[in-house]
């Protein structure tokens, strides 16, 4: 029996550094990244010592129009998208969960095929859509790049949606109806408000891929001041460049980062005051203690 | 409030092939509490969402007070649901969840306060208008439900199984209040329940519905000691069924042979001939010592002796090998009885009622459906 | 307005989205692939009636996908190998990275996942260049291993290395492979588990014969959702080798798809690996839709 509880401890000894090794090794490189745009030389390898040259004055990411107009439409893309992608994609989900009809099988199936085909393959799909198809509004350019990421973002909105949707009886849109809500106001009254932390989260993620997406972005880019921080990371990275490339990657990754968590503790917020009883247990007892708690 | 009345006819609703509700007719007359008592799946929600308007009939006629509602959608129509699992908005308080309808109605400020406040005072939560639905108990939830649907003051209300989700002893005491709630309001009362005893003591009256069709209707006291079919007798009970040869008999009155035994029967379809079912409530089954002689006797061996508090129940295997029961009430002394002996039963013939087979466990045959509806109209 | 005609216009928008940019999208590409080449510009012509499909690039592809010889099918093939050795990677590290969260970590739980997420945070652009600078010459790598003898000074890691390139991949990928694979254990209940010992099962079987089967759902799940990407990625190719001798897939189609008079073959590498991926995907996509139908009981 000991000889077994011990042999049980070993093997959590070594799941616990398999775990602390992959997480140094996960993350290192990147905060070694970050430490190297703190380099006095001009080398992204080579430690030189320390200087803030590349994060002020003339040399830094600031002052050089090619990263900051990178972030810039970096960011731009990024909202764009949340814009565009959160209100098609809840609707979308919130008319795939309901409609009891035949259209609702393929359309859900169609919806999520950008998360079966490689990147890539939908990436070209869309290049040759927009150049060979004249399309009005979207060309290469600042237009395709949205209308590519939102193509691509939108399953992961729609699963995450639905996944909530699925959660959230019927009854309760009819029984606004039933109170003499019309339907566009049992949606906007009842079902929007319940869908809060599915739509919060999609704008997170949403954001977030945005931020990170390259292929597509590459492949819908027009001229230079389409460039996005992940293109500009991927031509430049094996080039000469200073280490205020590693600056601008780092604002990139922490402006995601902040941004995530503050969506994610709005999240639990919101998810912690809407959550949805069950069918109620008669408990009244414990309702109250708990709310004395409070 | 003045209570609606509802006129159902011909009402029929599938989903694909299965038939939900089978060109039913019921009529709900203004201000009483109408059951519809059936197992699940055997239409009477469908038909109550017929009624809200969630679920659109594939024929037939809804008329609420002499008007067709049936191309109503739900938010014009003059009724309000209590949801079975009642459905209070998780995001607003209790306050805001009974002000939802009102404030669909554009009502005033002070009359959607004073309204909010008097249904809140019908239903006893005054005290807990700035609670979230989560800290709620289950039988407050009922209640907010209730106040929720009433302050509108619809002419029907319907209640889709509303005590379902609660305990024995919440239930029992909630059904007393419903009922003198009912009263009070005065609106007709629409109710869907699968537990006979709920239907039985709120109701005015039950349809009892099985496979989407209606068996009987009538006040719970007519369901209850006079089914006219098998499934009524069986549902609203114990099934304590005698398979008997029917006979002979002078009108009112039917000869049946229960192996070597003749009994008479005074109930039911005392005209019909042959192979019959014979329903007797175990209350009215009279459990003697072996050798008691007289009519409407037959013997029997007691098979098993059940103690249930108000009384006993003895269930007692015929010497033809068929088995009833009997309830013995208690009187503070030990039966009588016990198991392994012979007895004699006495089955008195006004306890006797004769009824139609079929109903509750094949799928009905389609004209036996058409008589029961035939049936069904008439009673009402 | 009925619900039903409301509810249809909440979703026609993204209805036309999808019919525009995902059907119509895939088959402009279909009809690139099927479609002519200008015999002036030589730039592709799309063949939008299906009457005037031509076969000629697929068929061009078809052949230099022989094989072992052909030279698509050497690029698939090592596309294969290299996304192969990359998924066992994501498996060993991987997996019980996820178990333990899922299970062993108790109140560690939270912050642990905070940190395997964090990297998904973190753009995928941004991990790769970090390696860049430590897998250069006078990198940090470098720095540790030649005085360890391990490998000779200024050795070249980014020169085309394929096990920079797999390495690259698996980096790039684990976090997306660790999170489906946590969902489904931190799913299971550990109850289960305690049954298992209860039994009188030892630690190793009750992992052999129930932790790794119910877990099978979620090893499935991240392994597609790692390997969809890495069979149409050519940016980590890109910058960790840059040689066409560790191409994968991802690397050809992007080549070709980069000069104008190849575009035509790119449309037609993209089919065929579309095909092969469908072909492999089949028994995955069955699977989850008859545990989605369980789960949905």
């Amino acid at each position: 029996m000991s000889s077994r509880l011990r042999h049980a401890s070993w093997g959590k000894i070594g799941l616990v550094a398999i775990v602390v090794l992959y997480i140094v090794w996960s993350l290192a490189p990147v905060a070694i990244a970050f430490l190297f745009s703190f380099n006095a030389g001009y080398s992204r390898s080579t430690w030189q010592g320390f200087s803030m040259q590349w994060w002020t004055g003339s040399k830094s990411v600031f002052n050089l129009p090619i990263y900051t107009d990178a972030i810039r439409h970096s960011l731009l893309l990024a909202v764009l998208a949340v814009i565009i992608t959160v209100p098609l994609g809840v609707s979308l989900s919130i008319f795939l969960s309901r409609w009891r009809g035949i259209t609702a099988r393929p359309a859900s199936f169609l919806a999520t095929v950008p998360l079966v085909v490689p990147e890539l393959v939908l990436a070209l799909a869309l290049f040759f859509l927009v150049t060979k198809v004249n399309l009005p509004v979207v060309t290469l350019g600042t237009s395709g790049q949205v209308v590519g990421q939102v193509t691509f973002i939108l399953p992961l909105v729609i699963v995450i949606t639905i996944g909530r949707l699925s959660s959230i009886p019927t009854g309760y849109e009819e029984a606004a109806q039933d109170l003499g809500a019309s339907p566009p106001q049992s949606f906007r009254l009842v079902l929007v408000p319940l869908l809060q932390p599915a739509i919060l989260a999609s704008a997170i993620v949403a954001f977030a891929v945005s931020i990170d997406d390259f292929v597509i972005t590459q492949y819908m880019s027009s001229t230079s001041s389409t460039q996005s921080v992940p293109m500009l990371i991927y031509t430049a990275t094996r080039g000469g460049a200073t280490p205020a490339l590693n600056a601008m990657a780092t604002i990139m990754a922490v402006t995601t980062i902040v941004i995530a968590a503050v969506g994610f503790a709005l999240y639990r917020l919101l998810a912690r005051r809407e959550q949805i009883t069950d069918v109620p247990a008669p408990a009244p007892a414990l309702a109250v203690s708990r709310e004395g708690a409070l | 409030m003045a209570g609606g009345h509802i006129q159902i006819t011909d009402l029929s609703r599938s989903y694909g092939d299965v038939l939900a509700v089978n060109h039913i007719d019921l009529e709900m007359v203004p201000g009483e509490f109408f059951s519809m008592l059936g197992p699940s799946g055997c239409g009477k929600t469908t038909t109550l969402r017929m009624i809200a308007g969630f679920e659109d009939p594939d024929s037939g006629q809804i008329l609420l007070d002499g008007v067709d509602i049936r191309h109503t959608p739900p938010h014009k129509r003059p009724v309000n649901t209590v949801f079975q699992a009642y459905m209070i908005f998780p995001h607003l308080d209790v306050y805001e969840n009974v002000a939802f309808g009102l404030r669909r109605q554009r009502v005033g400020k002070d009359e959607l306060r004073r309204r909010v406040g008097a249904a809140l005072e019908l239903v006893q939560l005054e005290a807990l208008a700035k609670r979230k639905p989560s800290q709620l108990s289950g039988g407050q939830q009922q209640r907010v439900a209730l106040a929720r649907a009433l302050v509108l003051e619809p002419a029907v209300l319907l209640l889709d199984e509303p005590l379902g989700a609660l305990d024995a002893k919440l239930r029992h005491q909630l059904q007393d209040e419903l009922k003198t709630l009912q009263q009070t309001v005065g609106i007709t009362f629409v109710y869907v329940t699968h537990d006979q005893e709920e239907a039985l003591t709120m109701s005015d009256r039950i349809a009892v519905m099985s496979h989407g069709a209606v068996e009987q209707i009538g006040t719970p006291r007519e369901v209850y000691d006079e089914p006219t079919t098998e499934f009524v007798a069986d549902f609203l009970g114990i099934s304590n069924l005698l398979s008997a040869q029917a006979v002979s008999g002078v009108p009112g009155e039917c000869l049946l042979r229960v192996g070597e035994f003749l009994l008479t029967a005074r109930g039911g379809e005392t005209a019909a001939r042959g192979q019959v079912k014979c329903v007797v409530r175990p209350e009215r089954v009279n459990l003697e010592p072996a050798g008691a002689t007289g009519h409407n006797r037959v013997p029997g061996t007691v098979e098993r002796l059940v103690y249930l508090g108000s009384a006993t129940r003895a269930i007692v295997r015929l010497d033809t090998g068929q088995t009833l029961q009997s309830l013995i009430p208690s009187d503070g002394q030990p039966v009588a009885f016990e198991e392994g002996i012979a007895v004699q039963l006495e089955l008195p013939a006004d306890a006797l009622r004769v009824v139609k087979g079929g109903g509750g466990a094949a799928a009905p045959q389609a004209e036996h459906v058409l008589g029961d509806q035939l049936e069904g109209a008439a009673d009402a | 307005m009925s619900p039903r005609r409301y509810l249809l216009a909440l979703g026609v928008p993204g209805l036309i989205w999808v019919v525009l940019f995902v059907t119509l999208a895939l088959y402009s590409l279909l009809a690139i692939a099927l479609g002519g080449i200008d015999p002036l510009l030589l730039t592709p012509v799309p063949a939008w009636n299906p009457v005037d499909w031509s076969t000629a690039n697929v068929h061009e592809v078809a052949q230099s996908l022989q094989p072992f010889s052909g030279d698509t099918w050497i690029v698939f093939q090592r596309t294969c190998i290299y996304i192969l050795l990359a998924l066992a990677g994501c498996i060993l590290i991987g997996y019980p990275v996820a178990y333990f969260t899922a299970v062993h970590a108790g109140r560690w739980r939270g912050p642990i996942l905070a940190l395997l997420v964090l990297p998904l945070l973190v753009s995928y652009m941004l991990r790769m260049l970090a390696w860049v600078g430590l897998l250069s010459p006078q990198g940090w790598v470098n720095a540790v291993l030649v005085p360890l003898h391990v490998v000779p000074a200024n050795f070249g890691w980014l020169d085309g290395r394929a096990i920079t390139v797999v390495s690259g991949l698996m980096y790039g990928w684990i976090p997306y492979f660790i999170i489906p694979v946590y969902a489904a254990l931190a799913r299971f209940d550990t109850r289960y588990l305690e049954a298992s010992r209860d039994l009188g099962a030892g630690t190793g079987s009750t992992f052999l014969h129930v932790t790794l089967p119910m877990s099978r759902q979620g090893l499935l799940a991240g392994t597609v959702v790692v390997a969809l990407p890495m069979f149409g990625d050519f940016f980590t190719n890109g910058l960790l080798s840059g040689v066409s001798s560790t191409g994968m897939v991802g690397t050809l189609i992007n080549t070709y798809a980069e000069s104008q008079t190849n575009q035509a073959v790119a449309a037609a590498v993209a089919v065929w690996l579309t095909v092969f991926l469908g072909i492999l995907l089949l028994p995955y996509l069955r699977s989850s839709a008859r545990a989605g139908r369980e789960v949905g009981r």
